[in-house]
């Protein structure tokens, strides 16, 4: 489970929705499953099907998330014309190229769909060796009061 | 000296666990030598035909790479190398009506 406040979680969907049609992505810092801090992140290939993040502002974001004793618990990006699902792709780009072997074992990708942008559908994924799973996000008001499952 | 190399967690298998490695190289092709010797296969795992390959993005201290001098950059002791895999992803065309994603 990834546990997120509803104000993160509103700050992700308008970054989505200012992005739209292309997609829009981002890196989510925490500890314990719990998003504490959203990057919003450039995306250096913007396209209505392509994301990818700028590299140095990733490698900036990262190091920021470390010195800040936290991890990168998820990571985000928009699918403007799709379902709230990892593409083909997304789950290549997952792994290390050429291998099954994940980059970022322990963190969730997340995917807002944007199909219907009054109503986005946003879900968790884990990309681990070969496979895709569900990872349920909890949204909360404050992070320490879990009250409903998104 | 040489330099400290943080090794990403899918490399790790090939590093023993180490998250960070020391080397000694001259510039980033030589570094790919380096760490071969040191962890046979890495080399094929970060690079194609002498380039870095693509999707993998490498810093030395907080400077990609592909910005200064790509595999001839060069490097100092005390220089800190990352390797950090891209966060990408897309879908093609065709997918659109085949997964509905
Ligand atoms: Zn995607």
């Amino acid at each position: 489970m990834l546990t997120i406040t509803k104000s993160d979680l509103a700050r992700i969907l308008d970054h989505c929705l200012a992005g739209y049609p292309n997609e829009a992505c981002g890196i989510l810092g925490g500890r314990d499953g719990m998003v504490e801090k959203v990057y919003r992140m450039t995306n250096a290939r913007p396209g209505p099907t392509t994301y990818e993040m700028d590299p140095e502002e990733q490698f900036r974001v990262m190091k920021d998330i470390r010195e800040a004793d936290l991890a990168m618990v998820g990571m985000y990006h928009s699918h403007p014309g799709g379902h709230a699902y990892p593409s083909s792709v997304d789950v290549e780009r997952a792994y290390w190229p050429g291998t099954r072997l994940p980059n970022y074992p322990s963190a969730v990708y997340v995917i807002v769909s944007l199909l219907d942008r009054a109503n986005p559908a946003v879900r968790g994924y884990r990309i681990d060796e070969g496979t895709v799973s569900e990872i349920s996000l909890a949204v909360t008001e404050q992070l320490d009061d879990p009250t409903t499952t998104h | 000296m040489g330099v400290k190399v943080r090794i990403p967690t899918p490399l790790q298998k090939l590093t023993n666990g180490k998250a960070e490695v020391e080397c000694s190289a001259k510039n980033i092709a030589e570094l790919v030598d380096a760490l071969e010797k040191d962890y046979p296969g890495i080399k094929e795992r970060l690079s194609e035909g002498g380039k870095v390959r693509r999707f993998i993005n490498i810093y030395v201290n907080d400077e990609d790479i592909r910005f200064v001098n790509k595999e001839e950059t060069v490097l100092k002791d005390g220089d800190n190398i990352s390797i950090v895999p891209a966060i990408a992803g897309g879908r093609l065309k065709n997918e659109v009506e085949r997964l509905g994603t």
